[in-house]
């Protein structure tokens, strides 16, 4: 039994092997090329929204600026638009403002939905019952009927601001739904029960020994609604119901079709936003695929 | 025999013992006519049918019994811990402390949570689950204690920590481990150490040793058992295993079907068990002497306690 003991102490007292530690992070990475291969995508786009404004006069994204439609040249690689808009400096301009809109709504969506989905899910019973009920109920109604009832309630020209709000408004039920879900699996492991015998209060086994569990959950999540907010806000804005004097990607989709750019044969006005569009979403899928893998290990693959 | 200094060496907790149990008959825990009932389709279930035993100041006593017996639900009831739709319906849970008695079962809810841990103490079945597995070892000892002291200091905590970690035998190191870092049996005594944390008056063991191997078992029983010297708590031990309980306990309570049907000492239990359940469990002990003794054992008495269990469970027939 000293034996035992003797190596026992060796082991936990083995200086930690960082290299070992590094050496696993990029064996992980290169297991997940989804999270690698989205994340790069992402920061691809952010360098492009934050480096642009240093190569693209943003002045140009504004109509009246340039010679109007001109298809793709050197001087304007994206071409020009009917309103005489540098559609490079449209982009640069607008990809920022509908990340924006993105993540206001996703950050808003997420805090409600993981306030909700832990209280529900934690406490139960009627508490479960009331939060549960209304978002199902929520769930049920056709989302962008009510989107463009309250966008086209509110007077006068739309912010980018409010427009994230306006999409967070009907964003948080999944979120909270799926988080619940969790926390009621979450709050039956033992080490709960051992928190609540050492006396720990509520709010305490919630944030201190749930949420620290919860945490990848929530970052694959939080992409999730990121993405769902976007792609609701360039709906909106499609339907000529977003911020009118900016030039968000929706906005830009919404004057090519009211000019119509594809009739008259101005096809790179609308290929610009929607090609944009796709990027973004596929490195937002990408990452959510990738982080989800890592809160739910059965989707990994075993080592190549 | 040398003192164990307090460095940070791993100590055989056993092997020298510093201070001497010393049992009384000063009642620690008195539990009197406890009853727990689960609502079912079939109508109220008394899981525990009016338990009433006493547990003495330093002593150790055993509740024995198969699965469902209650042995369980009745530490779980002392803690205050039966979850809804279950609750107790009547009984007194007395604890004797520090000059006064409290009924923890007239307690409120945030009375009791204070008492949790302070005053007493559970290791849980299934322990080898029972830290969190993103969570340091530190910082479940970090956590048990602001609950109980918001005001605590990190050096306080890890003062107390490496106390805790040298009176269970563990290096000081542990502390910056993650659970899935540790042996079964070493998480086990982290789980011993965490229930002493605050030094209380009883700790309950609930199946302590389930799912580790007899060598680790011997250990954590004897780390259980110097930790109790040390604080000078009174254990209750809920266990099914006899063997176990006989090495360990000074008191044994037999549960069966939710009632106490015998309390005696293990030397008593042992030399002449009364009750026909109870002569059955000892008959299932394996023996080196005789091989197959069950069998050969199955007497008047155990036909009648099989005959009884048949009764009660529909779909058997014997």
């Amino acid at each position: 039994m000293d034996l035992a003991m003797q190596v026992e102490e060796q082991l936990v007292n083995a200086p930690p092997d960082s290299g070992l530690r590094r050496r696993t992070t990029w064996k992980y990475l290169r297991r997940n090329p989804k999270l690698v291969v989205g994340a790069l995508m992402f920061l691809g786009l952010l360098a492009f929204s934050f480096l642009g404004p240093l190569f693209v006069n943003t002045d140009e994204a504004a109509p009246m600026s340039a010679m109007p439609v001109t298809a793709p040249s050197r001087e304007y690689p994206f071409g020009t638009d009917d309103q005489g808009r540098n559609l490079l400096a449209v982009a640069v301009v607008g990809l920022p403002l509908t990340l924006q809109v993105g993540l206001i709504a996703g950050v808003v969506a997420i805090l409600i939905g993981t306030i909700l989905g832990l209280t529900a899910g934690y406490l139960g019973g009627w508490v479960d019952l009331l939060i549960r009920g209304i978002c199902d109920i929520l769930l049920t109604v056709p989302g962008l009927v009510v989107l463009i009832t309250v966008a086209a309630s509110i007077k006068g020209s739309i912010s980018v601001q409010t427009m994230g709000l306006v999409v967070a408004a009907l964003a948080w039920m999944w979120p909270a739904r799926t988080i619940r879900s969790q926390v009621l699996s979450l709050r039956e492991r033992a080490y709960i029960q051992m928190a609540k015998l050492s006396g720990m209060r509520t709010p305490e086994i919630i944030f201190r020994e749930i949420m620290p569990n919860l945490l990848p959950f929530l970052a694959a999540s939080f992409v999730g609604s990121v993405s769902a907010a976007i792609l609701a806000s360039i709906g909106l804005e499609a339907l000529g119901l977003g911020p009118q004097s900016e030039p968000t990607l929706g906005m830009t989709i919404y004057w090519s079709i009211t000019y119509n750019a594809v009739i008259r044969g101005l096809w790179w006005w609308i290929v610009m936003p929607i090609a944009l569009i796709i990027i973004l979403f596929l490195s937002l899928f990408l990452m959510s695929a990738g982080l989800d893998e890592i809160a739910n290990p059965r989707l990994r693959k075993a080592d190549a | 025999m040398s003192a164990p200094t307090g460095t940070a060496t791993a100590t055989e907790p056993t092997s020298r013992r510093l201070v001497h149990r010393v049992v009384s008959d000063e009642p620690m825990l008195t539990v009197e006519d406890l009853r727990v009932q689960f609502p079912t389709d079939r109508g109220d279930f008394n899981a525990v049918n009016g338990v009433s035993f006493t547990l003495n100041r330093g002593e150790r006593f055993g509740l024995v019994g198969e699965s469902g017996s209650g042995k369980s639900t009745t530490a779980l009831a002392i803690m205050r811990m039966i979850k809804p739709p279950g609750r107790i319906i009547s009984g007194r849970i007395l604890l004797h402390r520090d000059g006064g008695t409290v009924d923890m079962a007239t307690l409120s809810d945030e009375q009791m949570r204070e008492m949790r841990l302070s005053a007493v103490s559970m290791i849980p079945q299934g322990s080898m689950n029972s830290l969190n597995p993103v969570r340091r070892v530190r910082d479940h000892f970090e956590d048990s204690i602001l609950a109980h002291n918001e005001k605590a200091t990190k050096g306080e905590i890890a003062e107390r920590m490496k106390e805790l970690l040298t009176m269970v035998g563990l290096p000081l190191s542990a502390g910056k481990l993650y659970p899935h870092e540790l042996s079964g049996g070493m998480k086990q005594r982290v789980c011993i150490a965490l229930s002493i944390t605050l030094a209380p008056s009883v700790i309950i063991a609930d199946e302590p040793t389930s799912a580790l191997d007899v060598v680790v078992q011997r250990r954590v029983m004897e780390t259980l058992g110097h930790v109790q010297d040390l604080i000078g708590a009174s254990v209750l031990f809920v266990g099914h295993d006899m063997g176990l309980l006989a090495q360990f306990v000074d008191r044994v309570g037999v549960m069966y079907r939710g009632k106490l049907v015998e309390v005696d000492t293990i030397q008593n239990i042992f030399a002449a068990p009364r009750h026909p359940y109870t002569q059955m469990l000892i008959s299932s002990l394996p023996t080196l002497t005789e091989r197959g003794a069950f069998r050969k054992a199955r007497s008047a008495s155990d036909a009648a306690t099989a005959a009884n269990i048949a009764a009660s469970t529909p779909g058997t027939s014997s």
